[in-house]
């Protein structure tokens, strides 16, 4: 127990490390997609210790406690959902249901932002609530259902090593044992964009359109901190899906001989190439959809898949 | 003003209507125009359109100086179509001397004028592929456009300010090397063009641009707009055909005028890309049938500026944005007894309200772009009454003719 909860605390770092040079990567593949240069890719490390040499500034209208208590809370919740996946990894135990937890603390980071933005009195704010608010009923139930259908099936269960345990056992990736997980798999990446607010979901912080939305009062210490919540969780949801549907150390013959640093390692790779597709790929060749659109395109295809994974769940294919 | 605190009970009263302001400062804005927006949820209800944030007073110091000085002031009213608007004044003065070009500058002011148009479109396909979030289109496009001021550099000296007119002709010739160049980028950019029209089809561009701000033909009709947006609902008008003016007379058959029915954000966008390969063409024509001779008068300017006589003209182009206006009235002292500039965002702008009306708040930057607004050019003067509480009064264009009539 204790030893679990060390190893948690040591991986803390480790998350904003990984968090922000995974923006960075994201943001220099993006500029080479579109024939720019691009900033280096320690950037967003530059941007968070500028961020936090500014002045704080709390509007007149804002309320106050809420509004600067909310950036901390969605930093901590996204850190500690990114971290979690990866202490259970090397401690190799896990609680049981923690899949739940992961989720929960992710979307919670995003519900906070979206709180911090209606508590900051600006009309911009409040547009932006009202659409994260939709978006987030658009994506976060396919998402949920589709890791739901893990526990459909006779073997899987909703705690984290388990999932990853069994496909060490199977020797085998989840997406690729079964139908039903293969289409789960799916509706997670399909849900990606919109969970880390890329375009063309970008709906709710729409900068030509509502200038950022929740962020827009948002500055200096608070906004790096938003800033790295959203980077976070990013790295979070790659993460996750990784190791829950693409755990590809488990392909190798000797898991043991590959060591725990050379499967973490093989993970953050494969989750980099995820989110290089999942993330980077979309927001470079799509333009933002309108929410009503966006809205239509969860609730018809990651809806419809998640449904019909859990069907095939349940008849065991 | 009494409709200004209607708004406001009904605003106390009615907690579902939200009045957002979009602008004067806004990521979708290049330049301050003010949007005051009353939406109930996503849904625009309402749309009240100020103007005057960045008035310079042009007009009026176009008063204080003489015709060659105006010349570049009114090259300064606008950085994206400075060659229209140098056009239009010079040609009204040329008319009011009774000065004739020779057919070469004639032809050179309409070389310049269709790259100018190039550049133009180019880089409002940019802005409004960034208003839908669409950032590699716009970084592409605005790649293209590169290349256009790369060749303004190599004909005129300058990249945006061009400096290309003076009275009585053109301040540069055109070498035969360069002709070379200008055929070689125009390869190069009917090639990104071609591309930049195929991404233009792509499914998120078209659920972004179809079916918004819908403008239809008797509204455009009855609001008078010009340019392209006119053209996008449908409404044939184009000055180089109508009153052609510079070569176009001569040029007359080897454009036509693009037209869409569509009457959308999308069709005003289409009409932009097709003329872009017009205005290709157009230039290609002109290299080829461009004539021998001087460019310039043989006299110097200035004694052409003196030789001016006291009178009034009015001279009209078509500006990449549509038609623009220029009354000139000279004192006969090389100076100017009065300048009127009507750009054609003036008009265009008043459009936005039927577009709007009824849209949704993702409209607005989509519908602001596509009638591809230049604000600084359209600016009027706003007046504050300090001893009626300071309240501000926008003068109408019904006022300002009136105005303009008195002056």
């Amino acid at each position: 127990m204790v030893n679990s909860i060390v190893t948690l605390l040591a991986t803390l770092p480790i998350v904003f490390f990984l968090g922000l040079l995974f923006e960075g990567i994201d943001r220099k593949v993006h500029a080479r997609m579109q024939r720019r240069i691009g900033p280096p890719i320690i950037q967003p490390f530059y941007d968070f210790i500028k961020l936090f040499s500014k002045e704080r500034i709390v509007p007149v209208t804002a309320a106050s406690g809420i509004f600067t208590a909310v950036p901390i809370i969605a930093a901590v919740a996204s850190i500690l959902g990114a971290a979690i996946p990866i202490a259970n990894l090397i401690t190799g135990t896990s609680i049981v249901g923690d899949l739940i937890l992961v989720l929960y603390l992710l979307a919670m980071s995003s519900v906070m932002v979206m709180i911090g933005g209606s508590s900051s009195g600006n009309p911009y704010g409040g547009i932006g609530f009202s659409r994260k608010m939709t978006m987030i009923i658009a994506y976060e139930i396919p998402m949920l259902i589709s890791i739901m259908s893990l526990s459909f099936s006779p073997c899987f269960s909703l705690t984290y090593y388990d999932v990853v345990s069994t496909q060490i056992r199977m020797k085998s990736l989840l997406a690729f044992t079964r139908l039903s997980m293969a289409v789960a798999a799916a509706t997670f990446l399909l849900c990606i964009p919109a969970a880390t607010d890329t375009v063309p979901f970008d709906i709710s912080e729409a900068k030509t359109e509502i200038i950022h939305g929740s962020l827009i009062e948002y500055g200096g210490p608070y906004l790096a901190l938003v800033k790295l919540a959203k980077a976070a969780s990013n790295f979070a949801l790659t993460f996750l899906a990784v190791t829950l549907f693409f755990y590809l150390p488990a392909l190798s013959e000797g898991y043991v001989s590959l060591g725990l640093v050379g499967a973490l390692c093989l993970c953050l790779v494969t989750a980099l190439i995820l989110m290089l597709f999942t993330v980077t790929v979309p927001r470079t060749v799509f333009a933002r959809l309108k929410i009503g659109q966006a809205f239509k395109f969860h609730w018809l295809i990651p809806l419809t898949l998640s449904m019909l994974s859990v069907a095939l769940s349940i008849v065991g294919l | 003003m009494t409709k200004e605190s209607n708004d406001a009970k009904e605003i106390k009263v009615d907690y579902t209507r939200l009045r957002v302001p979009f602008g004067p400062v806004h990521p979708a804005l290049k330049e301050p125009i003010s949007l005051k927006v009353t939406v109930r949820k996503e849904e625009i209800l309402d749309l009240d359109i100020r103007l005057g944030h960045v008035h310079r007073g042009i007009e009026a110091l176009a008063e204080n100086r003489n015709l060659i000085q105006a010349i570049y002031l009114v090259e300064r009213i606008c950085g994206i179509c400075p060659h229209s608007h140098t056009t239009c004044f010079i040609q009204a003065v040329e008319e009011i001397g009774g000065i004739k070009p020779s057919e070469r500058a004639l032809y050179l002011r309409a070389l310049v004028f269709e790259l100018e148009r190039i550049h133009s479109h180019l880089l409002i396909l940019g802005l409004m592929a960034y208003e839908i979030g669409f950032e590699t289109l716009f970084m592409f496009c605005w790649r293209v456009r590169e290349e256009v001021l790369d060749l303004f550099e190599e004909i005129t000296g300058n990249r945006v300010h061009h400096a290309m007119n003076t009275i009585g002709g053109v301040r540069w010739d055109l070498p035969p090397h360069l002709v070379e160049k200008v055929n070689d980028s125009l390869y190069k950019m009917e090639k990104s063009v071609k591309y930049i029209g195929e991404v233009f089809q792509d499914k998120t561009v078209e659920e972004r641009l179809c079916e918004v701000g819908v403008l239809s033909y008797n509204e455009a009709r009855e609001l008078c707009v010009v340019g392209p947006t006119a053209r996008g609902s449908g409404v044939s008008m184009d000055v180089r055909r109508d009153y052609p003016y510079a070569a176009y007379s001569e040029l007359k058959d080897s454009f036509s005028v693009v037209l869409r029915d569509g009457a959308d954000a999308y069709a005003r966008m289409g009409v932009r890309i097709f003329e872009l390969f017009e205005s290709i063409n157009l230039v290609r024509t002109i290299l080829d049938e461009l004539p021998n001779g001087s460019i310039s008068m043989e006299e110097s300017v200035l004694k052409l500026m003196r030789e001016i006589p006291d009178g009034e003209a009015v001279s009209i182009v078509e500006a990449p944005r549509g038609e623009l206006l220029h009354f000139v009235k000279t004192d006969g002292k090389e100076g100017l007894r009065r300048l009127k500039v009507r750009t054609p965002t003036f008009i265009n702008v008043l459009s936005l309200k039927p577009m709007l009306t009824g849209g949704e708040i993702a409209d607005i930057p989509v519908a602001l772009a596509s009638i591809d607004p230049c604000i600084g050019c359209a600016n009027r003067i706003a007046v504050v009454d300090e001893d009626n509480k300071g309240e501000v009064k926008v003068i109408s264009l019904e006022t300002l003719r009136r105005r303009g009539r008195k002056w």
